[in-house]
């Protein structure tokens, strides 16, 4: 498809004095002559009029061809965005399809074996079987989050606005992690100090935004430590704070943080698309996310979305 | 007193390797599994053996798992058969849609072989 660099409404201007301007300075040359009797063209009258005439219908001409030019160039542009979107889908569909059937079979499967329905299975293979069951997860992790990650950025069209209590989705986002929170031995400790604090949000995708703040805390908080998820209102704000008690974050690694693919701590699991989906998410709230840290002692994540429930309405 | 045959399980998706891990997995547990590859295939097969469950996925050749799901729904013969839907696809709306069309349950790919086996149990209750 033609490769459309220059911006086709620079030129409307142009067309716009060429079909307006010319005409209206002709007007004001007749006018000056009618009223004031003065002709700087002094001569056949016939001739100046005909002349007139043809200058106006020249620039007519000629801006009516560059806005029909314009309005080409919107069109193939148009076009063009179009086949953008398809391929964007295509693309979606054939990696949910191409990617997440193979994937579910090699679960399905590895799973069956090492359950022992197809034969016997002894603990070397079964350590074996194991290492790849989380090979697949790491996979279809990575799938999901590039997935989510698409569908956030190709906007905020599929938004499901509600009027969401946070204390409940949060609460919930937290008994959903608790099992993995115990099997660490982390505690995971609620502050809800408004229990009633409600923002207008997509629950699906808040939930997701909190839930990844609490799996970051937990992976990365040693034996018993604790993660404290607070919520509290803050003038037209609410604010959500995840603070962990793990390794802390070195201040040249703080800028980073929320970059895609970016793991900084290559010995944990993770894709390094947690954290740039989160703040993704608070930003299509009209929210902003930020971070406090220091090295030893623990990090704070602070989510603030607006109280104001037209704010986040587009 | 003769013995009660075990459930029957309709397993109709188009990737080989996934049903046969489904089979594996459902016979493990004592079922019976038929399976088909295709939406047509599926229908025949469904209103021939008239199974206790049947799994279904949205993606498939030969007319798609919204007709299959339809046709089930549609037919005397098949509309009391509960229906697993199964599917890799991304709408957000997928899961109201297909429990409106009257799907009993629905899990995402790649879903963990356990909360199949839970939905199975549940729904054979």
């Amino acid at each position: 498809m033609q490769e459309l660099k220059e911006n086709p409404y620079k030129k409307f201007n142009l067309a716009f004095a060429l079909m307006v301007i010319v005409p209206f300075l002709v007007f004001l040359y007749l006018l000056t002559n009618k009223l004031f009797d003065f002709n700087i063209l002094v001569g056949n009258i016939g001739f100046i009029l005909f002349l007139t005439l043809f200058l106006s219908l020249c620039g007519f001409y000629i801006g009516f061809t560059i806005l029909k030019n314009i309005f080409d160039k919107i069109l193939i542009y148009a076009a063009q965005a179009k086949h953008s979107d398809q391929l964007k889908s295509t693309f979606v569909a054939t990696v949910s399809h191409e990617l997440k059937n193979p994937l579910a079979s090699i679960k399905i499967n590895i799973y069956n074996i090492f359950a022992g329905f197809i034969g016997q299975v002894n603990i070397e293979q079964k350590n074996v079987l194991g290492l790849c069951q989380s090979i697949v997860e790491r996979m279809i992790n990575l799938v999901n989050g590039l997935l989510d990650l698409h569908k956030i950025e190709a906007g905020v069209a599929d938004m499901q606005r509600n009027e969401l209590n946070l204390a409940e989705i949060s609460g919930r986002q937290v008994n959903e992690l608790q099992v993995l929170a115990d099997k660490k031995n982390v505690r995971i400790i609620k502050e809800f100090l408004d229990e009633g604090l409600s923002v207008w949000g997509d629950e699906g995708k808040l939930s997701r935004a909190i839930i990844n703040l609490l799996d970051n805390g937990i992976k990365f908080t040693p034996e018993n430590g604790a993660v404290t998820l607070k919520i509290y209102p803050d003038d037209q704000f609410a604010k959500i704070e995840c603070s962990d008690t793990g390794p802390g974050i070195p201040d040249d690694k703080i800028g980073l943080l929320f970059n895609k693919f970016e793991r900084l701590n290559a010995a944990k699991e993770g894709t390094g698309l947690g954290l740039a989906i989160t703040k993704d998410i608070v930003e299509m709230h009209r929210g902003r996310i930020s971070v406090e840290s220091q090295v030893g002692k623990g990090s704070k994540f602070i989510i603030i979305l607006p109280r104001d429930l037209r704010a986040t309405q587009r | 007193m003769p013995e009660k045959a075990p459930p029957k399980i309709l397993v109709i998706d188009d990737t080989k390797e996934l049903v046969l891990g489904l089979a594996t997995l459902l016979k493990a547990q004592g079922y019976q599994v038929v399976a088909a590859y295709d939406a047509l295939f599926g229908v025949s097969l469904a209103h021939k053996e008239k199974p206790d469950l049947i799994i279904l996925d949205i993606g498939l050749p030969a007319g798609g798992g919204f007709y299959v799901l339809r046709n089930l729904k549609d037919s005397v013969q098949t509309l009391d058969i509960p229906v697993l839907v199964l599917t890799a696809q991304q709408e957000t709306d997928l899961e109201a849609k297909v429990k409106q069309m009257g799907a009993a349950a629905y899990l995402h790919k790649p879903f963990a072989p356990e909360s199949l086996l839970v939905q199975v149990k549940e729904i054979l209750k």
